[in-house]
């Protein structure tokens, strides 16, 4: 009997365990655990104010790109092209630093968004999976900063390196945030992305212009790409090659750390981006504050990240697992 | 006469969902015997012959084949018991050279500690085909340069080489030229000389009297005779197909009833290549127009057609105002609705609550400058899921924990919600139970009693001659035949312009 | 006459013609522009030696992407297996090197079959996840230092060492295809996943054998690879992404003429053009760098014009 007992009380845990509650919890109870866990095994440091601050100072930009590359992975496709977009729009915002600051800003989300525009393009227009174009098009732009910052790096106006203030940088990523939020939450758009995410071919038959929600979203995503690389240039002062390297898996990591399943759809939520982006920083910087290497780093962070694809994803949406 | 019994098929049984597809079927069949096996659309003859050869799990029952028990767990086992099939699907896959496909699952004698000889495979491959006549195939090609109705015959040569005990034929003769159709009867005949049996499903109720010994009949999943084929005619086998009492009590009652010469829709000259052709048709106010025909008639093609979904159309659809129907957001914004057959596909976003499958299609109206309320859209959802009495925990429960008849409800609700005026219902009642079909005839009442119309695709004929006020019967892809409601219409009237 | 150019167009010999056109094409249009620095004959074959490295890994490829698969891991298995053959080599000589690759290489093919299948999550996320750990496995075995290959140990450095192994690595994937079930279940797997589970194929045992043999194939690449390089470096931070596309190419262009049923040749050829286009572009004046943005916008032109989706269906 005591047994039967057990055995019940087991599999209801197990049973909340494969939840979708719990699958809505976890990152919450992640970020809270991966804060605890780090602040122990740092001995305290990692909470310091001034320690904080420069956790703060790295998020900015992440979380002005997971917002946008959220919407595309709502949709259920995926893009490369955040780093290279990043490199590109940062020279472009460095070079037109030198006229207006205003100027600059637009220039950075028009390059962003033209970016983001020919995604779309291929994406929806060919009917091309979105992660083939956006690795050719990640590799395309990979190349074009290469080729322009091949003899030096370029370098931006003092004016714009005179930006560098913590409000400014908070200003611009909060309401990035409250807009994304905004529309995400009390417009139709939230409602057709994820309707896509969901069942593009019913989400056709209901009246969503699913071609254009999709092309819009990678518009979007690159223009908000294009902003954060305004922040960026603020913060680095001259761009180099390397501009924006990693950022897309970095961003992959953090939504998929966030809770949001690979797969899109109705089980995304807002908070994905805030959460992830957070935890993914901590998780980063408490490596590093560890003393460990940059490979064991990538090691620990690589099996978090299928750890929680494995926990997360919906599996129920994939008919056939490819 | 007596001859030794081959198949024996004993309390055969398979539910969908609450779809009884096949209730309780027994059958035997002898050896050197080509059986017909007929029925409407959803009779079970298809998901009865699928379970013999492996396709679906059998739900209940034993089939006994030649004294042994059958225990099945793809097409490749069966194959191997003697059990092969020809589907009413493409059944060939592309990427693979036409000997590949032959052999498929079968590549053993080919290969020789590890080693596949592709040379020995195309030559075996080309002698069958050579045999079968089939000379202009070549079998070392990719079946991809071949068309539908070769890839048909192919598929004849994969099914039958290994000369099964058991031949299953599921419509496949529709898909064949005249030509094609006279190699398949040849190789019919052939089994049966054998002293092998074939199991013959077709709608063309000539070709079965034509090429059967005799015929089993099955209506709504339940075995109703056997009969033999020289001892009836075209019109017994049609009063044993449809022979039930038409329900008569949910369906509609009046007759007579004229109805509006107002021209809410004009449908001109609509080809979808492939699918339609050269469909026209005119939709009144307050009129259910009813679409019939077999699966592949191109019925449903129209409704996706009207509701400008259909790709590469040609010719026009027009509403009364003048408005051109070219795409489905100009369809929706001129209140015209649609319920697919396809319904968790096409109608349903699956992996979605409720409340947002309803409110999908109003979202420009519920919006006050393009701001939404939670509030409203809840109390919107919860207004329309409460009028079609869908039974839910909440508006936000998910809908793929529905069953098929609140999902369609559901779907219903998201129209009446928008207040479209044309409704486009495909297969309205499609496995779904008694008493949410008498709900659904009840509110299309409602809604032509309100002077919407409602173009209604089905390939249920009690419910279109229950339903309609007036009936078009699709063949091949064009418009055959034109019935009035009338209380002498009977269901060998359509049938007769379907096949 | 339309059914001749029919059955024209079906033949073998019509893929053949096509290739050997865009051959023909993109070496006037850059021997045209350029005709004193490119073009030699010595110049086309060392374009064919830089090529065929790619067009090895482009093989084992095709096995994973006629499935609908993917796999991002191929290049850091490349700098894996190059590192363990090169610690092996420094032991036991040419035997080390080639078994500690191939070994190597085909071992991390089974691990990410096996989690692959364990772990139900596409193979597009399972590998991107799985190149994080592999670039980290490769600095730990490399213990942060820059591997090179003993001088004595350079046979497949260049002609006729590489062309040979790579010859050899052609007639195994020949004999694959065309031998074995494997092409067939793969294929089969790739046209339609419920047909070919009830035709009784082992759907995961064919995709672990298929990430198998692509990782092998990876090993023959790992060996060409760091014999032409002669250095080995491990690093992380994804830089080994860029090492997926090359080979990817080359599977596009097999894919497109698999029809025509010369997949492996497309492949060989394929390559080649590439590497036409790159060499003609530096011929052209311009900086090494652009190599990235010829690759990219190449592979993006191929896969538009090959690997499009049919109307209405649904593209994530």
């Amino acid at each position: 009997m005591e047994k039967k007992n057990q055995e019940n009380s087991q599999s209801k845990v197990l049973a909340f365990l494969g939840s979708d509650t719990f699958k809505g919890l976890l990152p919450f109870i992640g970020l809270v655990v991966i804060v605890v866990v780090m602040n122990i095994l740092t001995e305290g440091k990692i909470l310091t104010a001034k320690r904080l601050r420069l956790l703060l100072s790295q998020v900015y930009y992440p979380m002005i790109v997971a917002t946008g590359v959220f919407f595309i992975m709502t949709l259920g496709s995926i893009d490369f092209t955040e780093g290279s977009t990043l490199g590109v729009a940062s020279i472009v915002v460095s070079w037109l630093s030198f006229y207006s600051i205003p100027l600059a800003i637009v220039g950075g989300i028009l390059t962003g968004a033209a970016i983001g525009a020919l995604n779309g393009f291929f994406h929806v227009k060919f009917k091309l999976q979105s992660f083939i174009v956006t690795i050719c098009t990640m590799y395309l732009f990979r190349g074009v900063c290469a080729y322009l910052t091949t003899e030096t790096a370029i370098p931006a106006s003092n004016t714009i390196k005179a930006l560098d203030q913590d409000w400014l940088k908070i200003t611009i990523t909060v309401c990035v945030l409250l807009v994304a939020f905004f529309l995400f939450k009390f417009t139709r758009i939230g409602n057709d992305v994820k309707a896509v995410g969901s069942g593009e071919t019913a989400a056709r038959f209901s009246g969503v212009r699913t071609d254009m929600v999709k092309f819009l979203a990678f518009v979007c995503a690159g223009g908000l790409t294009g902003l954060a690389a305004f922040v960026n240039v603020i913060k680095v002062g001259s761009i180099t090659s390397t501009a924006g390297n990693q950022l897309e898996t970095q961003i992959l990591i953090s939504l998929v750390l966030g809770g949001l399943p690979i797969t899109g759809g109705a089980k995304v939520r807002f908070s994905n981006i805030v959460v992830g982006t957070l935890m993914y920083t901590v998780l980063n910087n408490g490596l590093v504050m560890m003393g460990f290497e940059s490979a064991t780093q990538q090691l620990i962070k690589g099996i978090i990240f299928l750890i929680f694809v494995a926990l997360t994803i919906d599996r129920k949406a994939l008919k056939v697992i490819k | 006469m007596e001859k030794n019994i081959l198949l024996r098929a004993e309390h055969i049984d398979k539910k969908f969902g609450i779809t009884h597809a096949v209730n309780n079927v027994s059958l035997t069949i002898a050896a050197g015997e080509i059986r017909g096996l007929i029925g409407e659309n959803g009779s079970g003859k298809s998901t009865f012959s699928q379970m013999l050869c492996g396709i679906y799990t059998i739900g209940g029952g034993t089939f006994t084949l030649d004294g042994k028990e059958l225990h099945i767990r793809n097409q490749v086992e069966a194959n191997n018991a003697g059990v092969s099939i020809i589907v009413q699907e493409m059944g060939t896959l592309s990427g693979l050279t036409v000997a590949e496909n032959i052999f498929l699952g079968h590549e053993d004698p080919f290969v020789h500690h590890g080693i596949k000889d592709s040379r020995k495979m195309n030559q075996e491959a080309q002698r069958l085909l050579n045999e079968y006549g089939f000379t202009s195939i070549q079998a070392s090609k990719m079946i991809d340069q071949y068309n539908f109705e070769d890839r048909k015959l192919i598929e004849i040569v994969k099914a039958t080489y290994m000369k099964p005990k058991i031949l299953i034929v599921d419509e496949t003769t529709t898909a064949l030229s005249q030509n094609g159709r006279l190699e398949l009867y040849k190789i019919m005949d052939q089994v049966r000389a054998d002293g092998r049996s074939v199991i013959f499903i077709s709608h063309d109720l000539g070709e079965v009297l034509e090429h059967t010994d005799s015929v089993t009949i099955l209506r709504d999943g339940e075995y109703i005779d056997t009969v033999q084929t020289k001892d009836v005619t075209e019109d017994d086998l049609k009063r044993l197909m449809v022979g039930r009492e038409i329900g008569s009590a949910y369906y509609r009652t009046d007759y007579g009833t004229p109805i509006s010469d107002e021209v809410v829709l004009k449908v001109d000259s609509v080809t979808v290549p492939g699918q339609i052709y050269n469909i026209s048709f005119e939709l009144h106010r307050g009129e259910i127009l009813g679409f019939g025909g077999l699966s592949e008639c191109g019925m449903h093609e129209v409704g996706k057609a009207v509701f400008g979904a259909s790709w590469d159309r040609t010719g026009s659809v027009t509403l009364k105002d003048g408005t051109a129907i070219n795409s489905i957001p100009t369809a929706i914004k001129h209140s015209v609705a649609y319920a697919s057959k396809d319904r968790d596909n096409e109608s349903i976003i699956i992996n979605e609550s409720i409340r947002n499958n309803v409110v999908l299609p109003s979202l420009d109206d519920l919006a006050t400058n393009y701001v939404l309320s939670k509030k409203k859209l809840d109390s919107f959802a919860n207004e329309h899921a409460t009028r079609m009495q869908t039974k839910m925990q909440n508006v936000h429960q998910f809908i793929s924990d529905l069953s098929g008849g609140n999902k369609q409800k559901v779907v219903l609700a998201r129209w009446l919600g928008k207040g479209s005026d044309i409704l486009v219902l495909d297969s309205p009642t499609r496995g779904i139970d008694v008493k949410v079909k008498q709900a659904i005839y009840a509110l299309m009442g409602e809604l032509k009693a309100e002077g919407k119309s409602i173009i209604m695709i089905s390939e249920e004929i009690p419910e279109l001659l229950g339903m309609s006020d007036r009936i078009l019967i699709m063949k091949d892809g064009s418009i055959n035949g034109e019935f009035m409601r009338r209380q002498d219409l009977t269901e060998e009237d359509l049938i007769a312009k379907m096949v | 006459m339309t059914k001749q150019l029919e059955k024209l167009k079906s033949s073998k010999y019509y893929g053949f013609m096509m290739l050997g056109a865009m051959v023909l094409f993109f070496y006037a249009v850059f021997k045209i522009l350029t005709p004193g620095n490119f073009g030699s004959p010595a110049n086309l074959y060392a374009y064919l030696q830089s090529s065929i490295i790619y067009s090895v890994g482009g093989c084992g490829l095709y096995f994973i992407v006629v499935m609908g698969l993917f796999d991002f891991a191929v290049g850091s298995n490349i700098v894996l297996s190059s590192i363990v053959g090169v610690i092996l080599s420094k032991k036991f000589g040419y035997i080390g090197f080639v078994v500690g690759c191939l070994g190597c290489g085909t071992l991390i093919g089974i691990l990410i079959g096996f989690l692959y299948n364990r772990l139900n999550v596409p193979s597009m996320i399972v590998t991107v996840g799985l190149m994080l750990i592999f670039e980290s496995l490769a600095v730990f075995v490399a213990a942060g230092s820059k591997q090179t290959l003993d001088e004595n140990l350079r046979f497949f450095s260049g002609a006729p060492g590489n062309i040979i192994l790579a010859a050899l690595a052609f007639l195994f994937m020949y004999f694959i295809l065309n031998y074995t079930k494997i092409g067939t279940y793969c294929n089969a797997i790739g046209s339609n996943e419920f047909t070919a589970k009830n035709m009784g194929i082992d759907v995961k045992k064919y995709k672990l054998i298929g990430f198998a043999l692509l990782h092998f194939f990876v090993g023959i690449m790992a060996i060409l690879t760091v014999s032409y390089g002669t250095t080995m470096t491990a690093l992380t931070g994804m830089s080994t992404m860029s090492r997926n596309f090359q080979p990817l190419m080359g599977t596009f262009f097999g894919v497109a003429f698999r029809k025509y049923g010369t997949p492996i040749t497309a492949i060989i050829i394929g390559e080649f053009i590439i590497s036409i286009i790159f060499n003609g572009f530096v011929a052209l004046g311009a900086p090494t760098t652009i190599q990235n943005v010829v690759t990219g916008g190449a592979l993006l032109v191929i896969v538009a014009l090959t690997a499009r989706g049919g109307k209405g269906s649904v593209v994530k």
